[in-house]
C-alpha cells in the first residue's frame, strides 16, 4: 500500500488535538483511512440526545474525490436511507478538495438539523415528511431512542 | 443490453465462425459503422445494423472483404491510442534538466499516474512561459528554525519524483512479457473468448505501460542523482585547488546552486489542498486569491458528462437516465474549490527574485541578489488566467462523445426492442422481412398496446437513426485530429 499522504495524516492529526464539538472521528489502527466516527444529534431536532455512529472512508483519490461517509445507527431521516448512505451535495457533486473530514461532519450535523424532503433519498421517509411533518419527526424521535441511545458513561 | 443476454455473444459467433451464414450480420456492420473503432459500440452496433440490414437486404453490396478492411482499420486506430498513451506518459515524467525558476515541467507525484489527464504538451508550455507555477519538489514540512546549511542538505536530499508503489494490486498477476518488445500477443490466452482476449489485452498493456513508466523515471532519477554526485566532486575539488572556475566546470548539469536552493525553499508556503509546502510564488485563485499549486490544480476540472440534477418529487417515479433525451447530458466548467465561484481560472504571477531553466539563467550559475532582477524588457506585469480547460482541450470532444455514445444506446434499445417484436415464431426466415413486405406482427405485444405507430412508421424511424448515426460517425472520423495543441 502507498504511503498515507500528508495531508489525511495533518487532518487525523487535528481531529484529535482540536475536536469538534458533539463529534469525534477515530481512524482504525490497520487502515488509517478507515475512521470511527460519532455524532450528536443537534439540540431541538428530533434526534436530540441520540449518539449516532457512521463510518467515513477517504478513497484513494481523497481530497480529489468526497470522503465516503454512511450512517451505522438506524435513523428516520428524508435525506438517509435504510443502509445509512447520506444524501448530501458535499458528499457527491458539490465536493471540493478545499473541505475536509472536519467541514463534511460539519454538514452532516446540520442535516440533521434541517432534513430536506424535497432532495430524498429515502423515498418513503420523504413522503411521510412532506405530508405529515409532526408524525415523522415522532417518528424519529422514537427511533432516536431506540436506537441512538447514549451509552450509560 | 441487459435485457437481451447472450444474444450479442451469439451474434459475435456468427460473425466468427460462419462468415457465409444466411444471418448476414458481418457485412452490414460494416455498412453503418464502418471505422468505428471503440470495440464494445462496434459490437452493439452490429445489433441496430442486423435488422436494419434485414430492412435494406436487398441493398447490400458490401462483400465480406469490406468489413476485412475495417477489421485492420480498427486495430490501427486502437495501436494508434495505444501509442498515444505511452508518449503522454513519457511526457509526465520528471526530468532533471527541465527546470523552470528551480521546479519541474511533469508533477512530483502526489497523485496517481491514472489521474494525471491533463494536456501535458500544453501545462509544460504554459510553465515554459511562465504562465503558471512550475511542479514543484514538495517538503512534507517545513521548520522555520532551519539553517541555510540545513535547509540546502534537506533540499539536496529531495527525489526527483515520489516513491512508486512497484506492486500494484490491481495488476498483482498481470503478465507483462518482455518490456523491450513492442507486441505482447503471445501473452493472450487465444482460448478465452474474443471478448476476454481484448479485455486482457487492455489489462497487459495498462500493467506494461505502468511498469515502463517506473522504469523510465527511475532512469532519470539516476541521471540526477549521478549530475548530484558529480556536482559534488567537483565542487571538492574546486575547493581543494582553491580555484573559481565552479560554474566553468559545472556546466549543463542543470542542478540548483545552493544560493537557489535557499531562495525557493526559505520563503515557500504550505498548499491548502494537499497540505505539502512548496516553493513560491503559488497560483492563485481569481475569484478568491486562494493559493494553490499546480500539482493540485492539474487534478481539478469539469464534472464529467451527466444529465441536470433536479430537485425530486418525491411522491413522482424517478425518471430513469436512458429515458432522458443525450442531447441533454451537460458538463459546467470546474468550481472554485475555495468559494464555489464558477468557471474557476487561476493567475500566476512568476517570481521577480530568480528566472532559471529554460529561456532563464542556467541554475547552477544562479547567485542570489537582494531586489528583483531587473529585465529589459519588464514594462507591463504580465499576469495570466488560466483555466481548467485550457489544460484539458478536449474536453468538449469528450462530451460529444458520450452524447452520441448515449444516442448510439437508446437508438440500440428500440432496435432491440422492435427486433424482438419483429420476430414471429412462425417464421424461420428473419432475413427475407424487406422493407415492405414486412409479414410480422406480434399479437402478443402490440394489439395490447394503443395508439402505436405502424411497423413500418417505427422501421422508418430506426432506419433513418441508422443512417445518420453512421453518417455522424464517419463525419467525426474524417475530421482532423487536432493534435498540434502547441502555443
Amino acid at each position: 500500500m502507498a504511503s498515507l499522504p500528508k495531508r489525511i495524516i495533518k487532518e487525523t492529526e487535528k481531529l484529535v488535538s482540536d475536536p469538534v464539538p458533539g463529534i469525534t472521528a477515530e481512524p482504525h489502527d490497520d487502515n488509517l483511512r478507515y475512521f470511527q466516527v460519532t455524532i450528536e444529534g443537534p439540540e431541538q431536532s428530533p434526534y436530540e440526545d441520540g449518539i449516532f455512529e457512521l463510518e467515513l472512508y477517504l478513497p484513494d483519490d481523497y481530497p480529489m474525490e468526497a470522503p465516503k461517509v454512511r450512517f451505522l445507527t438506524k435513523i428516520y431521516h428524508p435525506n438517509i436511507d435504510r443502509l445509512g448512505r447520506i444524501c448530501l451535495d458535499v458528499l457527491k457533486t458539490n465536493w471540493s478538495p478545499a473541505l475536509q473530514i472536519r467541514t463534511v461532519l460539519l454538514s452532516i450535523q446540520a442535516l440533521l438539523a434541517s432534513p430536506n424532503p424535497n432532495d430524498p433519498l429515502a423515498n418513503d421517509v420523504a413522503e411521510d415528511w412532506i405530508k405529515n411533518e409532526v408524525g415523522a419527526k415522532a417518528k424519529a424521535r422514537e427511533w432516536t431512542k431506540l436506537y441512538a441511545k447514549k451509552k450509560p458513561e | 443490453m441487459g435485457n437481451v443476454p447472450g444474444k450479442m455473444d451469439q451474434e459475435d459467433g456468427f460473425n466468427d465462425a460462419r462468415p457465409d451464414s444466411s444471418y448476414n450480420t458481418a457485412s452490414s456492420s460494416t455498412t453503418v459503422k464502418q471505422y468505428d473503432d471503440d470495440i464494445p459500440s462496434r459490437v452493439r452496433a452490429r445489433r441496430t445494423s442486423s435488422l436494419v440490414n434485414s430492412i435494406l437486404n436487398g441493398n447490400n453490396t458490401r462483400t465480406r472483404a469490406g468489413s476485412n478492411l475495417s477489421s485492420t482499420n480498427r486495430r490501427k486506430t486502437s495501436r494508434e491510442k495505444e501509442l498515444a498513451k505511452e508518449a503522454h506518459a513519457k511526457q509526465l515524467i520528471v526530468r532533471c534538466s527541465e527546470t523552470v525558476d528551480g521546479g519541474f515541467l511533469a508533477p512530483f507525484g502526489c497523485y496517481s499516474f491514472e489521474k494525471l489527464d491533463y494536456d501535458a504538451t500544453v501545462v509544460k508550455n504554459l510553465i515554459i512561459k511562465r504562465m503558471i507555477a512550475p511542479f514543484y519538489t514538495p517538503l512534507q514540512d517545513f521548520d522555520e528554525s532551519w539553517t541555510r546549511d540545513e535547509l540546502i542538505k534537506i533540499v539536496d536530499g529531495l527525489p526527483l519524483h515520489d516513491t512508486f508503489d512497484e506492486n500494484l494490486e490491481e495488476f498483482e498477476d498481470v503478465p507483462i512479457g518482455n518490456l523491450r518488445k513492442p507486441t505482447f500477443n503471445e501473452l493472450i490466452d487465444k482460448s478465452l473468448s474474443k471478448k476476454e482476449q481484448r479485455r486482457m489485452h487492455a489489462r497487459i498493456f495498462r500493467a506494461r505501460l505502468y511498469k515502463k513508466r517506473i522504469i523510465w523515471q527511475e532512469n532519470e532519477s539516476e541521471t540526477f542523482l549521478e549530475r548530484k554526485l558529480d556536482m559534488k566532486r567537483i565542487d571538492s575539488k574546486l575547493r581543494n585547488a582553491s580555484d573559481n572556475r565552479s560554474n566553468q566546470t559545472k556546466k549543463n548539469h542543470h542542478l540548483p546552486s545552493d544560493d537557489l536552493k535557499y531562495v525557493l525553499y526559505k520563503n515557500g508556503s504550505e498548499c491548502p489542498i494537499c497540505f505539502l509546502y512548496f516553493p513560491g510564488p503559488f497560483n492563485h485563485s481569481k475569484c478568491c486569491q486562494q493559493p494553490i499549486c499546480t500539482e493540485c490544480f492539474v487534478q481539478i476540472k469539469r464534472a464529467d458528462p451527466h444529465f441536470p440534477h433536479d430537485e425530486v418529487d418525491p411522491t413522482e417515479p424517478p425518471t430513469n437516465d436512458d429515458e432522458k433525451d443525450p442531447n441533454l447530458l451537460t458538463s459546467e466548467p470546474a468550481n472554485c474549490p475555495y468559494c464555489a465561484t464558477a468557471n474557476f481560472s487561476i493567475t500566476y504571477q512568476p517570481p521577480t527574485d530568480r528566472e532559471t531553466g529554460i529561456g532563464g539563467m542556467p541554475p547552477e550559475s544562479y547567485v542570489y541578489r537582494n531586489g528583483a532582477i531587473s529585465k529589459p524588457d519588464d514594462g507591463k506585469p504580465h499576469v495570466s488566467v488560466i483555466t481548467s480547460d485550457t489544460i484539458r482541450p478536449d474536453w468538449e470532444t469528450k462530451l460529444n462523445k458520450e452524447r452520441s455514445r448515449l444516442m448510439r444506446r437508446s437508438a440500440n434499445a428500440t432496435a432491440i426492442h422492435i427486433s424482438n417484436r419483429l420476430i414471429d415464431p412462425n417464421h424461420s426466415t428473419r432475413r427475407s422481412t424487406s422493407h415492405s413486405s414486412t409479414p410480422v406482427q406480434d399479437e402478443s405485444t402490440s394489439a395490447s398496446r394503443s395508439p402505436e405507430p405502424t411497423i413500418n412508421e417505427i422501421e422508418d424511424q430506426m432506419v433513418r437513426e441508422a443512417i445518420r448515426l453512421s453518417l455522424e460517425d464517419q463525419e467525426n472520423r474524417r475530421k482532423p485530429k487536432n493534435k498540434n495543441t502547441s502555443f
